[in-house]
């Protein structure tokens, strides 16, 4: 049996013992002539909550996967040279870096010999970690978790992987097949001035999501516009206020998270943060009928939000008190997990609404590219000082191959994959159900958004500096009533953005 | 009533008996010549080498990097330092941003010092006494102190957010604040929601710091005091704060000092929001250090921080007459 119908005939198996159509005995010995042992529980953990199976824990996942024969024959003989050394990565907590670090290095370490050691740390504490490494050229990391607002910064300091794979042909892993990743991924998180800065790791992007129940009893349809979505906001408010607001925000001050909202109601309204010209633009006319507009959607929201990053903004729908909102589609399985959500199978997820106008790439600066799917994607690239770069390629390689993007996903808690095979595969589809932990039932929204509707931010050097400090902080001084008004706000970023990028 | 340390005078004699002996001459100890020689070298600097190695290293050497560091500056494209000369310097004192952290931080040090003081004395008061229980209450004030001040800040953020707080939900419930009343994101009251944080945490230490001084108190004067018909007030206006002034002075000058640099608060609760409104001299010094790879900026910024400590402190200990 070829390796697409054994995992179609797991997705079906999965599928009647969940339905209660097979005992857990005939599960596993079904899944045992595939091959796949005890591992297939790991396909299906996702389906405790009704099956009462148990959701596979890490522990218990580190004990059952199983790894394809070549991938796994081809890790052992590639990584005997290496055997002993030790790669490390200093990476922001995400879904893929958990599952990896909790579940799965262990099976790297056990083919390879190669030890890894994995920080997890708030975002700008790993920028701070990677500028000192570079700054430093200490190697004290082998592998760089890069936000895609870092790649210009970066670019002169990794391992170009594309070369690397096709120069170095012993430690090119067969089937690692770099055109499986989502091409406009590639673009928008991976290339910098025709560098593949790193290889796509993980994509948290903007999606809309909105609450069922909700929508229903109010006779609300998802936003195709951004008017109906601003009017769907004011609906939900008028209803359901003050116990439930229209929408949710991450707008703390001085956060990145607060650009990263900027971003999406400009791109949307036909602004962009640069010009052709490469000066600032968020001040123009586009510029502040955006401005005008998240000042009506603001009204729908709690007045907490300007003291929430992404965490609050998560929390507050999980807490039931939000009806809609354009965010991380990362935050939907956790909303879906029992116990830990007020929401478990009320939300649903889609596409953004369609942008008023969108300016083309050549009509913006520094590689900026509008559109109402905001990215915060990230890669991971092999340092140019590492101690160890060979096993630190390997290992970048296995933690983005195919089979362990699969495996990130379903035990990493519905994560969006960067890799077009991982979408597709039987195992993440099977999780694609309502009310159960690591859900991917939004995962079409995201591949769909990625494809049509994804925004990059611009690549220059000073963009982790524009980015977390210069536009959150004036744009937290206007919310803060510090300015008269929008015009006055964008202006003064004007001034403060153009004088940084002219040094 | 006058709350006061039952230190007997007896035993105040025999402190100072004990400090006498301390400096006589060799001959007035019981134990001798030949014990007291340990404590004495001829060639003391093979002694004194880990203590003075351990200085230049932690505290020597950073400090004149520092200066160093801070006529220089990264260049990031080229990854390495550069000479500038005075321009972090003349940056700095051109920066409208160092200078609202300057005033931010001198307001936050100002303010928390007068409530930690003031509360600090009020609640030494009440526990300067022997009655039962008044122990194991001394002894809860230390748990605030060994909370990691990060973790404070976390509590009070969450206790203190806008939608499930619960201090905007008591205030609300009372009729102190409006159904849209945020505190860490409003300019006029973020600062004062990071104060609360520190007040909670270190007021204790103040108290702590106090009831050392009330207990040591001689009994004497406070017994005249009290035969002169003197009411409350006047025993402690004139007895009680004359004689803690010295102590008094060292909590400030410490709490002082650590309000100054005062960061872990701010970076957890506000990052220094909304706006610039909380952002105090260390998070900007940070934020220039390590966000921005800014080195040389971020050392003069450290640098000037470190004069205002000293210059400040100094005066303070001669103001307030304090020896060491």
């Amino acid at each position: 049996m070829n390796p697409v119908d054994r995992k179609l005939w797991l997705a079906s198996i999965t599928d009647r013992y969940v339905r209660g159509g097979m005992d857990r005995r005939t599960f596993l010995r079904s899944a045992a002539k595939l091959g796949l042992g005890v591992g297939a529980l790991g396909a299906m953990s996702h389906l405790s909550a009704r099956s009462g199976l148990g959701l596979i824990s890490p522990a218990a996942a580190q004990e059952n996967i199983q790894w394809p024969e070549d991938m796994s024959n081809w890790l052992k003989e590639a990584g005997k040279p290496f055997a002993g050394q030790t790669v490390r990565l200093a990476t922001e907590s995400t879904p893929p870096s958990n599952a990896i670090n909790s579940a799965l290095k262990g099976y790297f370490t056990e083919m390879t010999g190669i030890n890894v050691e994995i920080e997890t740390l708030p975002l700008e504490q790993v920028l701070q970690k990677l500028t000192l490494d570079v700054a430093s050229g200490l190697g004290t990391y082998d592998l760089y978790y890069l936000d895609q607002s870092w790649m210009a910064a970066f670019s002169g300091d990794v391992i170009d992987p594309r070369e690397k794979y096709e120069s170095d042909k012993n430690l090119a892993m067969p089937g690692y097949n770099i055109d499986d990743f989502l091409p406009a991924l590639v673009d928008g998180i991976s290339m910098y001035d025709g560098v593949m800065v790193g290889v796509p790791y993980d994509i948290p992007i903007f999606i809309q999501m909105y609450r069922r129940d909700l929508y229903e009893e109010l006779g609300l349809k998802p936003a195709e516009t951004m008017a109906q979505y601003l009017s769907n906001a004011q609906a939900i408010q008028q209803a359901k206020g003050p116990e439930i607001f229209g929408t949710t925000g991450q707008m703390k001050s001085g956060h990145y998270s607060l650009e990263c909202d900027w971003t999406c109601w400009l791109w949307s309204h036909g602004g962009s943060i640069f010009g052709p010209d490469k000066t600032f633009t968020g001040n123009d006319e586009a510029g502040l009928e955006a401005m005008n507009y998240w000042i009506e959607l603001k009204k729908n929201m709690p007045a907490a939000v300007d003291s929430w990053t992404w965490d609050g903004q998560g929390q507050s729908v999980a807490q039931g008190i939000a009806g809609q909102l354009i965010s991380w589609g990362e935050f939907f399985p956790s909303w879906d997990a029992p116990g830990g959500s007020n929401v478990v199978g009320l939300m649903e997820a889609t596409v953004p609404p369609k942008a008023n106008s969108l300016r083309t790439v050549e009509q913006t600066g520094f590689g900026e590219i509008p559109g109402v799917g905001h990215q915060g994607g990230s890669s991971l690239a092999v340092s140019k000082y590492a101690k160890s770069p060979d096993a630190a390629w390997l290992f970048a390689q296995w933690a983005t191959a195919p089979e362990t993007q699969v495996w990130i996903t379903v035990l990493g808690g519905g994560t969006g994959p960067t890799r077009q095979s991982a979408y597709d595969d039987p195992r993440v589809k099977a999780n694609a159900k309502p009310g159960i932990a690591g859900t991917t039932r939004h995962l079409d929204a995201v591949r769909e958004t990625i494809a049509n509707h994804m925004g990059s931010e611009p690549d220059l050097p000073e963009w982790a500096e524009i980015s977390n400090d210069t536009i959150p902080v004036e744009l937290g001084r206007f919310f803060a009533g510090e300015y008269d008004s929008p015009k006055a706000a964008m202006d003064a970023i004007k001034t403060k953005v153009d004088g940084i990028v002219a040094g | 009533m006058i709350v006061r340390s039952g230190l007997e005078i007896g035993q105040a004699g025999d402190l100072q008996r004990r400090k006498a002996a301390a400096v006589a001459p060799k001959a007035s100890r019981p134990d001798g010549p030949a014990k007291r020689r340990r404590y004495v070298s001829d060639t003391p600097w093979p002694w004194l080498m880990p203590l003075v190695a351990i200085l230049a290293t932690f505290a020597i050497y950073p400090l004149f990097y520092n200066i160093w560091l801070s006529f220089q500056e990264f260049l990031p494209r080229k990854r390495q330092l550069a000479y500038v000369g005075l321009e972090n310097w003349s940056t700095m004192f051109a920066d409208a941003r160092m200078w609202d952290a300057l005033q931010v931080t001198l307001a936050y040090t100002g303010i928390c010092l007068v409530i930690q003081v003031v509360l600090g004395m009020a609640i030494a008061l009440l526990l300067d006494s022997d009655e039962p229980g008044f122990g194991l209450l001394r002894g809860v004030l230390t748990l605030t102190l060994v909370v990691p001040p990060a973790i404070t800040g976390m509590m009070f953020l969450l206790m203190e957010d806008a939608q499930f707080g619960l201090i905007p939900f008591v205030l609300k419930s009372l009729g102190l604040m409006g159904a849209g009343g945020v505190i860490l994101s409003s300019p006029t009251w973020a600062l004062w929601g990071v104060m609360l944080a520190d007040t909670w945490q270190w007021t204790p230490f103040m108290v702590l710091i106090f009831l050392a001084g009330l207990r040591a108190l001689p009994k004497e004067p406070f017994e005249s005091a009290m035969i002169d018909g003197a009411n409350a007030f006047q025993t402690f206006t004139r007895l009680t704060l004359p004689m803690m002034w010295r102590v008094i002075a060292i909590a400030v000058l410490i709490r002082g000092i650590d309000l100054f640099r005062t960061f872990d608060y701010v970076y957890v609760m506000t990052s220094g929001g909304p706006g610039t409104a909380t952002y105090t001299l260390s998070l900007y010094a940070w934020q220039q250090t390590f966000s921005f790879i800014k080195w040389g900026y971020g050392a003069a910024l450290s640098l000037f921080t470190l004069v205002i400590i000293v210059l400040t402190a100094n005066v303070f200990v001669r103001v307030a007459r304090l020896k060491w």
